[in-house]
């Protein structure tokens, strides 16, 4: 019974994946764009409880032509966007995507995402593993 | 104490008493302590600049007289810095519309500095979604330059794949104008809401205090 709860739970929870490479992505978002923007963004967490340290280098997802991971670096007051060819999450650590700092990229489909909908993403790691993860678009975190 | 003494105490210390409230009640306010804002040692008056507004109409120096301005710098493709600060801009406002002692708001503007792709009817669409009553304005690169170097607004295209997909650093301060329209204070990130909205206040008693 606990195990089909669990079950039930990880279904119904639209920002948890958990995969085979021990990691878990959590906390998954879209922003809204305002009318007339062409990019977007979307923030996660991804937790690695393992003893390796982990790789993401790459994102997909259906509805966008591409992702593409940034970084927003504030220095001396100057915000820069630096794209990243991969991210790292350290071995017993986490790593955060969220505004200001590490985000995914992409651009706004044609078709404008609005809040409530729903955007799924494949995140890829160096060891060859992958995350499937679901993210809200929304207003704010 | 006698009561002999404690009249001729009295007798000294009322004296110095009323002394030093005319001297409280005269003084200039001291400068408020501000938690995100640099106030400008003297208010800089902005020389004339000539952009065009999200409406089509000009938006000039003129425009920023009358009543404060919030003015932020950036760029519509911008996808995480920018809408974060506007968004916090915009609480700002929510802030300072809650409170009952403030007769007038604040104006909220965001000027593109990416005029190759940000014409006026794209902030048209794309400023108001943040707070119906900002303003968005953008104009010729010379003109852009015109008022962002008085502030001290920096920005620059970084190379992109093509012709058209490029980013731009920028400065992430929020510029903050007075009535007379001249550059008064700036914030700098990162940025807090009910922060800026309490210094706000704080500046604008100072200021109608010590005209």
């Amino acid at each position: 019974m606990k195990q089909l709860l669990f079950a039930l739970l990880l279904t119904a929870s639209t920002s948890l994946a958990a995969a085979g490479n021990g990691l878990a992505v959590e906390h998954a978002w879209v922003r809204e764009a305002p009318p007339g923007a062409s990019m977007m963004a979307a923030y996660l967490v991804i937790d690695n409880p393992t003893d390796q340290d982990a790789m993401l280098i790459g994102v997909e997802s259906p509805a966008f032509s591409h992702v593409m991971l940034h970084r927003s670096v504030t220095v001396d007051g100057v915000a820069r966007m630096v794209h990243q060819d991969r991210i790292p999450v350290p071995a017993h650590g986490s790593v955060t995507l969220e505004p200001g700092s590490y985000h995914l990229m992409m651009p706004a489909p044609d078709t404008r995402l609005v809040a409530g909908d729903k955007v799924g993403f494949v995140l890829h790691f160096a060891d060859d593993s992958s995350i499937q993860v679901t993210a809200e678009v929304r207003k704010k975190p | 104490m006698n009561d002999h003494s404690s009249r001729v105490w009295l007798a000294r210390i009322i004296p110095l008493l009323l002394a030093t409230a005319l001297l409280v009640a005269c003084s200039p306010p001291e400068p408020p302590q501000l938690q995100q804002a640099t106030l400008l040692p003297s208010p800089k008056p902005v020389a004339d600049f000539n952009l065009t507004s999200a409406r089509g109409e000009p938006f000039t120096q003129d425009n920023l007289k009358g009543h404060w301005t919030f003015a932020f710098f950036g760029y519509t493709h911008c996808p995480d810095v920018c809408p974060t600060s506007l968004a916090m801009l915009a609480r700002v406002m929510d802030r300072l519309k809650k409170n009952p002692r403030l007769d007038s708001l604040p104006r909220g503007l965001f000027v593109s500095v990416d005029p190759q792709r940000d014409t006026p009817a794209t902030l048209a669409s794309y400023v108001p979604y943040f707070d119906p009553d900002f303003t968005g304005a953008t104009g010729a690169p010379e003109q852009i330059m015109t008022l962002t170097r008085q502030l001290g607004i920096l920005y620059m295209k970084t190379a992109g794949n093509s012709e058209n997909d490029y980013l731009i650093d920028h400065s992430t301060a929020i510029i903050l104008f007075d009535p007379d329209g001249k550059f008064h204070a700036l914030f700098n990130g990162p940025h807090d809401a009910d922060k800026i909205a309490s210094d706000f206040l704080l500046i604008k008693d100072y200021y109608e205090a010590t005209r």
